[in-house]
């Protein structure tokens, strides 16, 4: 989801930890289709805030621990309509993907300190403070953790006054659908919080479509 | 010398002299006029035609039978030149019976007839016309070997000539490999340029796609027939380097145990890539043979990303007028480079040669246009390009529909594939396929009598379902109606019922009202799922009934009792037992898929949730569940949990 560009570039704040972590393995409520919604917290220092966020996974490819989707943000201020960007994500499966990002702007001190805000990580993150998580076996574990990076506005201009320059540090439970995410860009607010959870369409219980490319 | 009165390309009648002089039973004018007929059609495919027509050929042929050696000589090189490149004069000469005399002439006294003889069926064994040669006649095999083994250079290249045109099947290569052809051929390769071209090929026919064929080959002569192959992909003519590229390819590809650093694979990528330049035969070849080099290849895919191909190709298409054979051949590279990685898509977008690939969705030559759509549809792979609506616009989407009517099968099938693709478009934007009339069509081919049009038509449908609004899914499903899907769901083919299947569990899904969908016409499209769940042993066919169950069994009291009576008949003979075998598949994916019909079943929230535990109690299931709280795999595992929380929500017992 996109979030606004701010006028002056405070540094981001270092809070506390918790913990968590995951693998790249199927999970059939991580399947293309699968919608959820939530919120997305955007409150700064001059007043609370929160978007209302929709969220459809477009396509997943475990081979090689990519994910991608659209988010729509639908209440923000400056915006017509709903803001729906695309963006494409990172499975930390240990093999294609470590939980260190290496890029956009992220330091291992700012993964780990991102990452250690989920509870489930905490198992995890002795091993990663050593390698990343690389000697880790994630396929078993109940949650997945990845990194989404919104790449393009779908349906607004990039002079919408709206920045998609940081990522999301995500953790998905294959449990219930839900999603936790924190949105980390050295030029905005800290630790934005992103709370999602699976939908069912007003249907008493999980429907399930797919798609094959050829 | 008298020519022909009319010897310009269409002028040549039946009353002209030249058949008289043809036939003359003076030697010296046969002779001039066989000399003379061969010295118009070299080279000219026109003449040769005119020829054909006017009946040349059997006139020549029969001075085959002559006592004069010249005469022979002149007859078999104009016969050859009459084969050479054009299909007709391959019949003519078959039709004149000159086949057996020219193979007769190869044990003739004179050597100059015998190169003649052999020449001439060089020519006839370079056509798909040429007779099938029998490697499994014991004397066919010694002809071929005394070929080889002979120290003329025109026989040795007719022996080869034969490997080539009729070495097609693993059982052929390996009687090849056994009675010592490899090894012979392989000693050609210090041979002349035309017997190593000649060796190059025949040993490319010879390992292709055979792996015991390959070891032997590697192992030829301690390892020296790969290291001459290798080395002559260095060669100073393009042909040859092209040839020993080929040779290496088919080494590669039929094993992972040669040829696989990556030394050797780049050079492969920058060698065909420079032979790309040559305007002739060799660069025609040269993108096939790059394409073969990098289908499925990952690694060599970005070997040749990183070698600038797309850039390479983006220039040669630029160039006009590009012949349809390098055309086709251009598109059907691109489409292996993007195939699989989306930088390589994204290079293809950013150079725009997008356009020249829809341009040439109406190129007058099929085999054109069916390779500009395999290319559309592997750029179109791209989620990301096809999440902004990249592709879903008229100027892409007409001349596809337009090509679902092509004469061309092939074409129709590529369309369907870059269509199916296509029509994924996660943006609004799928009624630009309604309204190019796509739909009318692809309902029209999932009727055909052609099981890969049917397959790939219920594909595209199926994944224009995919999350289409209800006026699109209302307009397909009145399209296609409910009949014509059950039919499909019980296709003679499994594929195109995999397909149907998934095509439903899409409408079923999105809105409750979606639901009503497997309820039409009397439940048409329900019974032939529930058919096909207690029939089918395959895998996909029933992971694909389960989420068409699930999907059901997620909408009101009504589907739910719908499908615990199709799982569950009350007449039931035991047919209840294929849900259980279902729940302990091997496949995971399958147990995941069934646990999730269980999972809706008893979805708390539903009034009728305990009446239907009770009922999945009697019949076994919920025991079932409870073993699969600990299954190996973490999704069953998961939704087994979800299941019996909701069941022991009413209580345990």
């Amino acid at each position: 989801m996109p979030v606004r560009v701010l006028e002056n570039t405070a540094p981001s704040q270092v809070s506390g930890a918790n913990s968590g972590r995951s693998s790249g393995q199927s999970c059939s409520l991580l399947g293309v289709g699968q919608a959820f919604s939530g919120t997305q917290n955007v409150s700064s220092v001059q007043k609370d805030e929160a978007w209302r966020v929709n969220v459809r996974i477009q396509g997943c490819d475990l081979e090689h621990g990519y994910l991608c989707g659209t988010m729509e943000a639908l209440n923000v201020p400056m915006a017509d309509t709903p803001v729906v960007t695309f963006w494409e994500g990172e499975i930390v499966d240990t093999k294609n993907y470590t939980f260190f990002t290496g890029k956009w702007e992220a330091t291992p001190e700012d993964d780990i300190r991102h990452w250690s805000k989920f509870p489930s990580f905490s198992p995890l993150l002795v091993q990663v403070e050593v390698d990343g998580g690389k000697s880790l076996d994630l396929s078993n574990y109940p949650y997945i953790f990845m990194r989404w990076k919104e790449q393009y506005f779908v349906n607004v201009g990039t002079d919408c006054g709206l920045t998609i320059a940081g990522f999301y540090y995500i953790c998905f439970s294959c449990s219930d659908g839900s999603i936790s995410g924190f949105y980390y860009d050295p030029n905005s607010s800290p630790y934005q919080k992103l709370e999602l959870k699976s939908t069912n369409d007003g249907r008493s219980g999980f429907s399930f479509s797919s798609y094959e490319l050829q | 010398m008298p020519t022909p009165s009319a010897s310009s390309a269409t002028g040549l009648s039946s009353s002209d002299p030249i058949l008289d002089r043809l036939a003359s039973s003076d030697g010296s004018v046969k002779f001039r006029a066989i000399r003379e007929v061969k010295n118009h059609i070299i080279g000219n495919r026109t003449k040769k035609l005119s020829y054909i027509k006017l009946g040349a050929v059997p006139a020549v042929a029969a001075a085959l039978a002559d006592s004069d050696p010249n005469l022979i000589v002149q007859s078999a090189a104009a016969l050859g030149s009459f084969a050479c490149g054009v299909d007709a004069g391959v019949r003519a000469v078959l039709d004149a019976g000159a086949f057996p005399r020219l193979i007769g002439l190869l044990s003739a006294p004179d050597e100059k007839v015998v190169d003649a003889a052999a020449r001439s069926l060089r020519m006839v064994y370079q056509s798909k016309l040429a007779p099938k040669y029998d490697f499994f006649q014991e004397e066919n095999m010694q002809f071929l070997l005394s070929l080889l083994r002979s120290e003329n250079e025109n026989l040795t290249g007719l022996g080869a000539g034969i490997v080539i045109h009729s070495c097609k099947t693993i059982g052929e290569q390996n009687i090849l490999c056994h009675t010592g052809v490899l090894e012979k051929l392989s000693s050609l390769l210090d041979g002349s340029l035309s017997q190593r071209d000649a060796s190059l090929e025949s040993l490319a026919a010879i390992i292709r796609d055979n792996p015991a064929a390959v070891s032997n080959f590697v192992e030829l002569r301690c390892g020296r027939a790969l290291r001459s192959v290798t080395e002559l992909t260095k060669d100073k003519y393009p042909r040859t380097r092209l040839l020993a590229c080929l040779c290496l390819i088919s080494v590669k590809n039929s094993s992972t145990c040669y040829l696989q650093d990556i030394g050797i694979k780049t050079k492969l990528v920058y060698i065909l890539l420079e032979l790309l330049d040559d305007s002739g035969q060799v660069g025609d070849e040269a993108s096939f043979a790059f394409s073969s080099l990098i289908a499925e290849k990952e690694d060599l895919q970005k070997l040749a990303f990183e070698a600038n191909a797309i850039n390479k190709f983006h220039c040669l298409l630029q160039k006009h007028p590009v012949q349809p054979k390098r055309l086709e051949g251009v598109f059907l590279a691109l489409a292996d480079l993007c195939s699989k990685l989306e930088c390589c898509r994204s290079s293809f977008l950013s150079l725009q040669v997008l356009n020249l690939v829809i341009d040439a969705l109406t190129h007058e030559d099929p085999s054109v246009r069916a390779a500009a759509c395999i290319c559309l549809r592997s750029v179109s792979r791209s989620i990301k390009n096809l999440s902004a609506g990249r592709f879903m616009n008229e100027r892409v989407v007409f001349p596809l529909v337009q090509l679902l009517s092509d004469l061309s099968t092939s074409v129709q099938v590529a369309a369907l594939g870059a269509i199916s693709n296509i029509v994924v478009d996660f943006l609004p934007h799928k009624s630009t396929f309604i309204q190019c009339g796509g739909i009318k069509e692809l309902v029209q081919l999932t009727k055909s009598m052609d099981s890969s049009l049917r397959l790939n038509a219920v594909w595209a449908l199926r994944n224009m379902v995919f999350l289409a609004d209800t006026i699109c899914k209302e307009g397909i499903f009145t399209e296609l109606t409910a009949s014509s899907m059950a039919s499909l769901i019980c296709d003679p083919e499994p594929s195109v019922q995999e397909q149907a299947l998934a095509l439903v569990r899409n409408f079923v899904d999105g809105c409750l009202y979606s639901v009503e969908h497997a309820f039409a016409e009397d439940g048409i499209i329900l019974d032939a799922v529930g058919r096909q769940l207690q029939k089918s042993s395959k895998i996909e066919i029933g992971i694909q009934g389960m989420y068409i169950l699930s999907n059901i069994a997620s909408g009101n009291e009504f589907h739910k009792e719908a499908v615990m009576q199709l799982l569950f008949p009350q007449d039931d003979s035991g047919s209840h037992s294929f849900f259980e075998q279902i729940l302990q598949s091997h496949d995971s994916r399958l147990r995941t898929a069934a646990v999730w019909v269980v999972v809706n079943l008893t979805f708390p929230a539903s009034p009728g949730a305990f009446g239907r535990i009770v009922n999945l109690r009697s019949f076994g299931i919920v025991s079932r569940i409870k073993k699969m709280v600990n299954d190996s795999c973490m999704d069953v595992k998961l939704r087994a949990r979800l299941a019996l929380g909701q069941i022991i929500t009413f209580g345990d017992s």
